[in-house]
């Protein structure tokens, strides 16, 4: 109580709790009764801040402890009722919710069978056939597309080595660079593939409504969009066909082996496998160049094994004819795309021998064979 | 210092604090403590007193029901008061006797401060001037009166006052400076203040 010995002011006395109730209240426990009388000057202020505290009283409420005491009992059960309707009013939210949930589930449901319906039937009725374009919208990893507009084959060769060797009014839809653990490649039209060995990258081979994967091989697709059938025709190792799960979910699969052939028929995506290709009129008239040509090389000048690639593929081979007129090969270059069966070449003439490849036009530099 | 507290076991604020994790005791310990306080400061907002203590339970009711939202550090008295406050005005505008009361600012402070029985143990001379001091407070303007009131007969800080009155501190302090003054300069015109009393008869 230190701190009043430095009032002046009524102020000072007015806002003192104990100072009002000891004037209010008539409870002196600071005595403040015998502190006032110490001198005369603090006294007149004591006095003067004791009448306006007395003439600021309020009329009390007049409330005695039995009413304060029901007034409570009263709040008890309006905080109930309170309780009780907002609990009520949470019920009738989580009813509201629930009830509207079940509409929203009903209605989902019916979406979805309808839906699934209508696909079904659109499926069936209009997808029956599925286009290079609608293949290639399912593929979203930023493909290159090659087209063959001229009237003689083409190659491509992939990222991976493979060569493609794509037939007039074909196009080729691949990737610049192979990623992921799978490769894939879509075709319109015709191309003979000459895959890359890679076992752990299966290659397939997206060709209307079907797909064939192959690990390394060569073979030949025919998928023209405007002909009745699909053909697959196995010139070394082994390939496996199913159809494309855009037209049917049936995880069948047709296994081809060297020679074997399959037809699939658009109109009722049924496949049939021919084991004897030489027996299929179609089949056998359709035969291209690279198809017929050995690449069984037996002690054969390197520029003869030049001129039966250049015939394979439809390329130009440049190589320095005199340096290389003496040279002899043995090798067996049959199920080797066109760059492996380049650097097999390259690498038998001798280590300083290497090839370039720009379009349709490959040179080759050599200083001679060992 | 807190003998006007009769429940010194808690203060406001541990009361306030167990109230908020759902203390049923404390809450009914607070609201012995303020309810006729609030009452009578109620009253003072509005003329109709049934449904003042309606005000206050509806209060108590919120702060029971809506104790998770509640802050944690309040002046509880101001806090108190300040609701019941807003509640009544609410209640002002609402009420269609009271359409022409569009604002807290409009609530009128009706309280008329009296003069004590108890006074009449006092000598004559002190009735008398406490009875003039009574008639110049209560021909303050309302808003002074209310500041008055709510400083030094409610305790509150003047920062709890501007709070409620929803002005500043400045205008707060200036409402209180103001309705002093003018006591004092009527005051000393009226009394010469030699007389001491005794302070026996308190």
């Amino acid at each position: 109580m230190q701190k009043r010995n430095k009032y002046t002011e009524i102020e000072d006395f007015l806002s003192d709790e104990s100072f009002q109730s000891w004037i209010l209240s008539k409870v002196d426990e600071d005595n403040w009764e015998e502190w006032t009388l110490e001198s005369q000057q603090r006294a007149k202020l004591v006095e003067d801040a004791r009448l306006l505290l007395l003439a600021m009283k309020v009329p009390d409420s007049g409330l005695s402890f039995s009413d304060v005491h029901n007034a409570l009992q009263e709040t008890w059960m309006k905080i109930e009722n309170k309780e009780n309707q907002i609990d009520l009013l949470k019920n009738n939210n989580l009813r509201f919710l629930r009830k509207y949930f079940l509409y929203g589930v009903a209605a989902t449901l019916l979406f979805c069978v309808m839906s699934v319906w209508f696909f079904r039937n659109t499926i069936t009725s209009t997808h029956e056939v599925v286009t290079y374009n609608e293949l290639i919208d399912t593929n979203n990893e930023g493909l290159v597309e090659q087209t063959n507009n001229s009237d003689k084959p083409q190659i491509i060769t992939l990222s991976d080595g493979s060569s493609v060797l794509l037939q007039p009014n074909s196009k080729l839809s691949y990737p610049k660079i192979f990623t992921g653990n799978e490769r894939k490649v879509y075709l319109s039209g015709e191309g003979f593939f000459e895959i890359s060995k890679n076992p752990k990258k299966p290659f397939y081979v997206y060709a209307n409504e079907i797909v064939t994967k192959v690990v390394g091989t060569s073979f030949r697709v025919k998928a023209y969009s405007d002909q009745p059938n699909v053909e697959v025709l196995v010139r070394t190792g082994k390939v496996k066909v199913k159809s494309n799960e855009l037209v049917s979910s049936s995880e069948q699969e047709v296994v081809l082996l060297p020679n074997q052939a399959l037809r699939f028929v658009r109109s009722d995506l049924v496949f049939k496998k021919i084991t004897n290709i030489t027996e299929d009129e179609v089949l056998v008239k359709s035969v291209g160049n690279i198809e017929q040509l050995s690449f069984e090389f037996n002690d054969i000048p390197v520029s003869q094994i030049f001129e039966t690639i250049e015939q394979a593929y439809l390329i130009d081979i440049d190589y320095p004819k005199e340096k290389l007129k003496d040279c002899h090969l043995t090798t067996s270059l049959s199920d080797q795309p066109l760059t492996e069966k380049l650097k097999i070449v390259c690498r038998s003439i001798g280590t300083n021998t290497s090839f370039e490849m720009n379009g349709n036009q490959i040179s080759i530099t050599s200083e001679g064979c060992n | 210092m807190k003998t006007k507290i009769s429940h010194t076991t808690f203060d406001d604020n541990t009361l306030w604090g167990k109230l908020k994790e759902g203390d049923e005791k404390s809450f009914s310990i607070l609201f012995e403590r303020y309810y006729s306080d609030l009452v009578s400061y109620g009253n003072s907002l509005s003329p109709f007193e049934e449904k003042v203590q309606d005000c206050i339970q509806d209060v108590f009711t919120d702060i029971w029901v809506y104790r998770n939202g509640l802050q944690s550090s309040v002046v509880v008295k101001a806090y108190l008061l300040s609701s019941v406050r807003k509640r009544i005005a609410r209640l002002n505008e609402r009420d269609h006797i009271f359409r022409k009361a569009a604002s807290t600012d409009s609530v009128a402070f009706l309280l008329k401060f009296s003069v004590e029985h108890d006074l009449i143990d006092d000598d004559y001379a002190t009735k008398e001037k406490v009875s003039h001091l009574n008639k110049l407070l209560n021909d303050l303007p309302a808003r002074q009166k209310e500041a008055l009131y709510l400083r030094y007969h409610q305790g509150l800080t003047v920062e709890q006052i501007a709070d409620m009155l929803d002005v500043n501190y400045q205008s707060a302090s200036n409402l209180l400076y103001r309705g002093l003054l003018t006591l004092r300069k009527e005051w000393k015109g009226a009394f010469s203040l030699i007389a001491l009393l005794s302070s026996s008869t308190f």
